[in-house]
Formats: structure tokens, sequence, C-alpha cells
């Protein structure tokens, strides 16, 4: 009796154990099965527009690194102030804030968007640009 | 958890970072309406990755990198945006305009 109930449980077992498998890896054929069609619909649908939403990923993300990694020497002496302690606690805080000002900036974006014409905000968003690249250059030629 | 470290780290940051380059850059680039989301999450991206490495490196990073030419490299980039929405826009405003 024994001997005949054990390798019911161990199958038992190993069934539930494949069957999450089983169905994560449907899961992932479904999800490319569902995204490579969609993914030449919406290229061509962004051509009519100004850049599609991964090339605007890929430029903010681009120039704000580069602006940032060489900035980030406060946040490095804050770094290693807290380096005795734990320099995780200060990164997660760090990431939070940085988080929560991106966000404000793109929901303060998003806002004005809705105040003004488009080409007043061409022009304020070109000014602005201007501004932060003015500000970049002074950085650097202050060394 | 320290919460009183992470609390200090995140109002430091918060503070430091509020109205600085990189926000009005997400404003600026926001405010055009379209892809709100992708402006975002490039921004809270560079933004995490930037301090991750600096986390990883503490002091050395503007030791092992150039970061003069990369902030330089940015500058430039911001300029060319701010350019092409100065100047080389006209047909798409227009065509923003109509569509509505």
């Amino acid at each position: 009796m024994k001997l005949d109930s054990a390798p019911v449980i161990l199958t038992g077992v190993s069934a539930s154990e494949n069957q999450p498998e089983l169905t994560a890896s449907t899961e992932s054929r479904l999800a490319n099965a569902i995204f490579e069609p969609i993914q030449p619909v919406a290229s061509a649908d962004s051509q009519k527009k100004q850049g599609s939403p991964l090339i605007v990923f890929t430029t903010t993300f681009i120039t704000i690194f580069l602006a940032e990694i060489g900035d980030k020497t406060q946040l490095s002496t804050l770094l290693m102030s807290a380096e005795s302690h734990s320099p995780w606690v200060v990164f997660l805080g760090s990431a939070a804030a940085l988080i929560t000002t991106s966000l404000l900036g793109v929901l303060l974006g998003s806002w004005i968007s809705k105040q003004f014409s488009p080409k007043a905000l061409d022009k304020s968003a070109g000014v602005m640009l201007l501004f932060v690249s003015a500000m970049l250059f002074w950085d650097v030629l202050q060394g | 958890m320290d919460w009183h470290l992470l609390g200090l780290s995140f109002v430091t940051v918060f503070i430091s970072e509020l109205g600085d380059k990189s926000q009005l850059a997400a404003i600026a680039l926001s405010g055009r309406g379209q892809s709100v989301r992708a402006v975002f999450f490039g921004s809270a991206a560079a933004l995490l990755l930037a301090s991750f490495l600096g986390a990883l490196a503490g002091g050395a990073v503007a030791e092992v990198l150039p970061t003069r030419l990369l902030k330089a490299i940015a500058a430039v980039g911001f300029a060319v945006l701010a350019v092409r929405l100065l100047f080389f826009n006209n047909e798409e405003s227009l065509d923003s305009e109509q569509t509505p």
C-alpha cells in the first residue's frame, strides 16, 4: 500500500510542476504571435506622424542618459558618504525620486500640450530644448 | 531597511532634480502630446541607469568615462531636437493642425 501510494504522489507533484512551465511557454509563444503582426502596422502608421514611440523612447533615453551620466557627481558623493552604511538604500531612494521627477515632468508636459496650439507648443518645446542644450554646453565649458 | 536614509536620499535627489535639465527635457519632449508614455519610460530608464552606474562606480564614473565629451554629445543632441522643432517642422505642425 505504501509503495503504491508513493509513485502516485510523485507523479502528481511532477505533473503540477510541469504545468506552469507549459502554460508559461505557450503564453510567450502567444505573446510573440500577437506582437509580431502588430509591429509592422504600428511603424507604418507612425511614419505619417512624427516619430514612432520607439524612436521617441530611444532619443529621450540617449540624450537624457548622456546628459545625466556626467552629472552624477552630487549623487556619487551622496553614495560615497553612505557607502559605509548601505548604498542600495540610497540607490532605492534616489531611484524613486528620479521616477517621480520624470513622471511629474511628463504629466506637466502633457497637461501643457492640451492648453496651447501645436505650433506654439513646437516653438516653446524647441526653445526649452535649446535652453537645456545651452545649460549642458555651459557645464562642459565650466569643466 | 534604513528608512531614515531612504527618505533622506529621496528628498535630496528629488529636490536637486526638480527643475533640472532632464526634467525640463522631459517636459519639452512630452509637450507635443504624442507618445507621452515613451518619453516617461525613456527618461526614467535613462535616469535609473545613470544613477545605477553612479552607485556601482561611486566616484569613479568621472575617471572611467569621458563625461565632458558625453555631455557635449548630449548638448548637440538636444540642439538638433530643438532646431528640428523650430525650423524643420512646418509641414508636420500643419498636419497636426488639420487632423483635429
